[in-house]
């Protein structure tokens, strides 16, 4: 009976396990789903929006966003003042804001952080932030090419003793020419490169928080190879894994890291240090990390998770949001002889919370005078483009093809999204085919006739390929151009994008901080996120005066001058306002506040699932 | 036997070099930038280069220095894009959960398919053979994500028996298992049931029972013997497949085994993770291969090696 034994060796191993099961832990008071593991937890790394989801509650800015104002209200600093120049920021620290481990916050270690993400060393995306600050570019750059000298030494000349002296020397070089200083403890001076009226904005935002500088420098170490300071990627450990040699991630803010397992769930329980611990409306916050959409969707129905923060769920969050709006639609409907409504047999939609986001989707156009393979391009001329997007029937495209209700964009930064800025929805391209082929017939091409060498590109999804396809119908409709459609994989649009290898893209663009230089920045010729090549001397001018102009009223003014040349021009043709979709139920959990910047207060949100008591 | 071992270990570093280097070429040669999301805000050249050389990725031969000096340390350096892990801790988390996963599939498919096997072959033609074989044909050709979601939607979705999904306790596994189990014991079941049928009619059993063997003692002491051996040759590759997981049943039921980097990793194009992921796949493949061919010879002593 030999044959029998892998089975037997296979029935052990099983048995074994089944034996080592794990005991059941109490339920943290908020649990919520995320579809992906995190990227990073270094707040002067990270970038994308479900790292800050998490890493926004473990540190505390100078300055934080007060919702649903949307304005900015005292974080660490208690109080400040701006220079009459607009280039000098005083912050006061208040004195009784404290690291997890009991130690004051202080001024230095805003310093030690910002300097960390201003070393080439450590660089990632949102670097280019605090370039605001004066000389830190010169900085940035100064380094990268110390560092170059440094690679070329023989090897023998390496060593680390050497790659720590010419750290040493970054470190004084740093003090004396990036525009930081802290006077004492608590006070923290920042000169501005140029005047940033949105400095307050920028400094709520992530990469600007303060690290605990004696923990995380503890935690890195020279590279004699390359002479640059590698930071230990563990240094973000929670409290459960961390050791006295490794010591768990310091924070600031409301919670502390407290376990985290790799691609299953974080747990973050409230930090006792922080001074409005007694105020919190939760003490622990679960997330658990579920890639499909659909399991996600059955954890939330069977009341597992409270929350799904942007939920999409593959075509999972869309299909609901479809439903709540058809319900919406039905309210007024009655069943005939009975009179009962006809939506009150339909399951309820409640939990599903739609919310118009900072961000906007739109047909980007190359605005080159030649197309990438050498050919003469139609769009470099601003009347075929605009003509182009007047024949975008956008009401349809939100109404029947994506059947989101998304708000219809007529301009690129999204109108209501930004408490002072109004943006300039009269000089916006809306639906108006008689116009477009009059315009078209202008530009040369009267029915369309002439035109060649135009294509969208898309990435694959259906919601992206029937709005295409419904573009392309209303432009072989209205105006008369065969306009062909190509979806590809996500990362060759983007390089598609970059290289502007497309006459006509999909593009999507979502704000990073309140002010709409966020959105309008890009299309200044110079900026490495002009994908569309878009240049006119005149709006170029505004935006340069924008930049130094230090009444704020003015100020957007002449960005909303900008828009209106910008949008003239038809550098893009905007098409809908995107929607996130929440899931939760609003009579348990309390306190969201939904806004289009995606800024929360995990804090202050209250789960009551009726328990107890 | 022992020379077999030795000189496939000494083959092994040979065929890792060869997959090393194929999949190193195919990896680089993937369109777009790791180390750049999609969509949003790009880096400014000087910054998105800083990155590269962080990660030695300016040019191809630093990568391949680096990652060989690396290599030699047993380290499989960082993942692109889970910037705070390294590729060796990934699969060290990845792997066992996997593993326990692949276990107890391997465990159901087992018992199912060779129970469906025996009883098939014990009586050919009956109701019994008709529906095992049946169920074989239903298992083979139904995918995973299929059976995936029908259980799910039967176990957690309708009668709220099981978890829908997740890890930590014994009743997370049950599903997955099970839907992972299901081809494999197909498969199983139909090698059982062919090689009995054809073992059972040769000329040794029709001896054993004429010398006055029960069929079932027939079956069991002789004739599995020689029917377990294409079983056997399929647990190889198939352990070294249910135990490195499966990114369908992973994704599905939200385990947070390996299966899923074998395909994120491509579709992110996280270099350090795909040579990480493919070196160890094919180690546990050579060396699983190899269990199941001494383990051929050790239960069949006709075989030498």
């Amino acid at each position: 009976m030999r044959w029998l034994i892998p089975i037997l060796i296979v029935d052990a191993l099983l048995i074994a396990y089944l034996f080592t099961g794990g005991a059941e832990e109490k339920r943290a008071d908020l649990v919520f789903a995320s579809s992906s593991e995190h990227n990073s937890l270094d707040p002067q790394q990270l970038s994308w929006s479900h790292d800050i989801r998490i890493v926004e509650n473990l540190f505390e800015p100078l300055v934080k966003i007060k919702i649903p104002e949307l304005t900015p209200e005292p974080g660490v600093a208690e109080s400040w003042t701006i220079s009459e120049d607009g280039k000098t920021y005083t912050f006061k620290l208040r004195k009784d804001a404290k690291w997890s481990n009991g130690d004051l916050v202080k001024a230095s270690d805003f310093v030690y952080a910002w300097r960390r993400a201003l070393l080439p060393d450590l660089a990632a995306d949102y670097t280019q932030l605090l370039w605001v600050i004066k000389g830190a570019e010169a900085f940035f750059n100064w380094r990268t090419a110390e560092l170059e000298t440094y690679a070329k030494l023989p090897a023998k000349e390496k060593s680390e003793e050497r790659a720590a002296a010419l750290m040493k020397k970054t470190y004084a070089h740093f003090s004396e020419t990036v525009g930081l200083a802290t006077p004492d403890d608590f006070t923290l001076v920042v000169t501005l490169e140029r005047p940033v009226p949105y400095l307050l904005e920028l400094a709520a935002f992530i990469t600007w928080v303060p690290v605990h500088a004696n923990t995380c420098d503890a935690q890195t170490l020279m590279d004699p190879e390359s002479g640059r300071l590698i930071q230990d990627p563990y240094w973000t450990r929670p409290a459960e894994s961390a050791t006295d040699e490794k010591p768990a991630l310091v924070c600031n803010g409301p919670y502390v890291l407290q376990r985290r397992r790799f691609r299953r769930d974080l747990l973050l329980v409230a930090n006792k240090q922080f001074r409005d611990y007694a105020l919190m409306g939760n003490k622990s916050v679960l997330e658990v990390i579920v890639p499909d959409g659909q399991a996600q969707y059955l954890m939330f129905t069977r009341g597992e998770v409270d929350w799904i923060p942007s939920f999409t769920g593959g075509q999972m969050g869309p299909e609901l949001l479809r439903q709540k709006i058809a319900l919406e639609r039905l309210k007024e409907f009655r069943m005939p002889f009975t009179g009962e409504a006809i939506a009150a047999e339909l399951p309820s939609r409640d939990f599903v919370h739609p919310v118009p986001s900072a961000g906007t989707y739109y047909y980007m156009f190359n605005c080159n005078e030649k197309l990438i393979d050498g050919t003469p391009n139609p769009l470099h001329d601003p009347r075929v483009r605009l003509a182009l997007s007047l024949a975008i029937d956008r009401d349809r495209i939100v109404n029947a093809v994506t059947r989101l209700g998304q708000p219809v964009a007529a301009t690129f930064v999204p109108v209501g999204s930004l408490p002072n800025y109004d943006a300039p929805k009269e000089a916006g391209v809306l639906f108006d085919p008689a116009r477009a082929r009059k315009v078209l017939a202008e530009a040369g091409y009267p029915g369309g006739k002439g035109i060649k060498g135009l294509t969208i590109i898309y990435n694959t999804g259906s919601e992206h390929e029937n709005t295409a396809q419904s573009i392309a119908y209303t432009w072989k409709h209205e105006l008369g151009i065969d306009v062909p459609i190509k979806g590809v994989e996500t990362t060759a649009l983007g390089d598609a994008h970059k290289k502007q290898d497309y006459s006509i893209a999909r593009a999507g663009w979502n704000g990073d901080y309140l002010d709409p230089t966020t959105f309008l920045d890009k299309f200044l010729k110079d900026n490495g996120n002009n994908d569309s090549k878009y240049n006119n001397p005149k709006f170029e001018s505004l935006m340069k005066e924008a930049a130094t102009q230090l009444d704020p009223k003015k100020r957007m003014a002449l960005l909303r001058e900008a828009e209106t040349i910008m949008l003239q021009d038809a550098a893009i043709a905007p098409i809908y306002q995107s929607v996130t979709i929440d899931l939760y139920d609003s009579a348990k959990v309390k306190n969201m506040h939904l806004n289009p910047w995606g800024f929360r207060r995990t804090e202050n949100v209250v789960v009551d699932r009726g328990e107890k008591k | 036997m022992t020379r077999l071992i030795v000189i496939r270990l000494l083959q092994l570093p040979v065929i890792l070099a060869v997959i090393f280097f194929i999949t190193f070429a195919l990896a680089w040669a993937l369109p777009g930038d790791p180390l750049q999301r999609p969509e949003g805000q790009r880096p400014p050249p000087e910054v998105a280069l800083a990155m590269k050389k962080q990660f030695n990725m300016d040019s191809m031969p630093s990568f391949l220095v680096s990652y060989m000096k690396n290599l030699a340390k047993g380290d499989l350096g960082p993942s692109l894009k889970h910037r705070d892990q390294r590729v060796n801790d990934i699969i060290a988390s990845g792997l066992p959960v996997s593993a326990v996963l692949g276990v107890a599939s391997l465990f159901i498919a087992l018992h199912i398919g060779l129970f469906a096997g025996i009883i098939g072959a014990l009586k050919p033609g009956s109701g019994w053979d008709f529906s095992s074989l049946l169920i074989a044909l239903v298992g083979i050709s139904l995918p995973t994500f299929v059976t995936g979601a029908i259980l799910l939607v039967v176990f957690a979705g309708l009668t709220n028996l099981l978890p829908p999904g997740g890890w930590g306790s014994p009743s997370h596994l049950i599903l997955p298992a099970v839907a992972l189990a299901l081809a494999p014991a197909a498969y199983i079941a139909r090698l059982v049931r062919l090689g009995l049928a054809d073992v059972m009619g040769s000329d040794f059993i029709r001896t054993a029972r004429a010398k006055g063997l029960s069929v079932k003692r027939a079956l069991f002491d002789h004739a599995m013997k020689v029917a377990f051996l294409p079983v056997l040759s399929f647990l190889g590759p198939a352990a070294a497949a249910t135990m490195t997981g499966s990114f369908v049943i992973e994704k599905v039921f939200a385990i947070p085994g390996l299966g899923e980097h074998f395909v994120n990793a491509v579709l992110n194009k996280d270099q350090f993770l795909i040579l990480g992921l493919v070196l160890v796949y094919s180690t546990i493949l050579v060396l699983f291969n190899l269990v199941v061919d001494v383990a051929y010879a050790w239960v069949d002593p006709r075989i030498e090696i």
